[in-house]
């Protein structure tokens, strides 16, 4: 090898070192410039269904807690969860707290039932309604009795009920109950409205709340 | 100088394979302000693909500590965060309480947690597969795992 070639080529690798050395660094700023495009989607691309909880303080401060679920990930993560009463995404619920009420028979009866308005209770204090309105089972509860005014609006498909019951006798089904609910379209589970707080639970394919 | 070359391509090429796994791993950041009189200021890079190897020696008897104290959490952490690598960039939590503002999202396959209040700001950034990945040898060191 010739001086003048041996002198090119040694320039050519010391060149080719320090580019090779900072290649990854641009490689990781187009991958981060990928990322960030991705990351500027709202709607998920694959149809996954987001549980989205909202919560605002109407106290002027601004107050706000926003929670976004994945439903696929917690039914993932569910069955993980063993503290207390909830094993395995199950939630076992003793006999005397409802009273010997056979919920299944409860539920089967009111499920194979038409559409209607199944228990209204007007009083002082509160205002219960429990409807059924197309495959939605409806609780609608006005609290007179507090010095602020409340309501509660709860809308739960029946696919969700059944599936929370499927579990055995005297547990509830949450994973199933999840899994049910990830089968539904767009919809709001629980809204509650008071002079102090505004809650809003709900079920849609994006991955950010309004 | 055809040595020197030799040797500085060889080196170029080794930190390539390093610069390049490190990258791919990703970096773990850490930044704390507190705002009080001799308060602390941290500022810390560290390149993921160190703190598994790291965890290799910290000695036996102290991560078995670790795992009994954390046994009760550990099958849920390494379920949420192996699942969490599935899913897009997301604002999993956000709460805001007067001048304080806390939020935890993800954002590129890592894990994002800031805290901005008046007397502090808080931000750590952290691959998701990392923390996977102590959850998951956190789990081996249990006692009788």
């Amino acid at each position: 090898m010739s001086t003048f070639h041996r002198g090119l080529t040694t320039k050519a690798m010391l060149a080719i070192a320090p580019a090779l050395l900072f290649a990854p660094a641009g490689v990781l700023a187009q991958a981060s410039n990928t990322q960030a495009k991705a990351a500027q989607s709202t709607s998920s691309e694959k149809g996954e269904r987001w549980l989205h909880v909202r919560v605002i303080c109407s106290d002027g401060k601004g107050d706000t807690v926003r929670v976004n679920v994945p439903l696929e990930l917690a039914e993932k993560v569910l069955p993980a969860v063993n503290h207390d009463r909830l094993h395995n995404g199950k939630v076992r619920i003793d006999n005397s707290e409802i009273n010997d009420v056979d919920l299944r028979t409860v539920m089967e009866a009111v499920r194979s039932a038409k559409d209607g308005e199944y228990v209204t209770v007007q009083g002082d204090a509160n205002d219960v309604r429990v409807a059924k309105e197309g495959n939605h089972l409806i609780v609608h509860v006005v609290d007179k009795g507090r010095s602020k005014k409340s309501q509660v609006e709860v809308k739960v498909p029946m696919k969700v009920v059944e599936a929370l019951l499927s579990a055995g006798k005297d547990e509830l089904d949450l994973v199933a109950a999840l899994h049910a609910l990830s089968t539904q379209g767009d919809v709001e589970l629980v809204s509650v409205k008071d002079s102090e707080n505004t809650v809003k639970v709900w079920l849609d394919s994006k991955n950010v709340a309004d | 100088m055809v040595l020197l070359a030799k040797a500085a391509l060889g080196l170029g090429g080794a930190l390539v394979a390093v610069g390049a796994y490190t990258f791919h791993e990703g970096v773990i950041r850490v930044d704390v302000d507190e705002f009080r009189a001799g308060g602390s200021h941290v500022h810390m890079w560290v390149p993921a693909a160190v703190v598994p190897m790291t965890m290799h020696f910290v000695p036996k008897h102290n991560l078995c500590d670790a795992a009994r104290d954390a046994r009760e959490f550990l099958p849920v952490a390494h379920a949420l965060f192996k699942e969490l690598e599935k899913f897009p960039d997301a604002e999993l939590v956000e709460v805001k309480d007067g001048e304080q503002h806390a939020r935890i999202r993800t954002q590129g396959g890592k894990l994002q947690i800031d805290v901005d209040d008046p007397n502090e700001k808080v931000h750590v950034l952290v691959p998701l597969s990392t923390v996977d990945d102590i959850v998951g040898q956190l789990e081996d060191s249990a006692p009788g795992a």
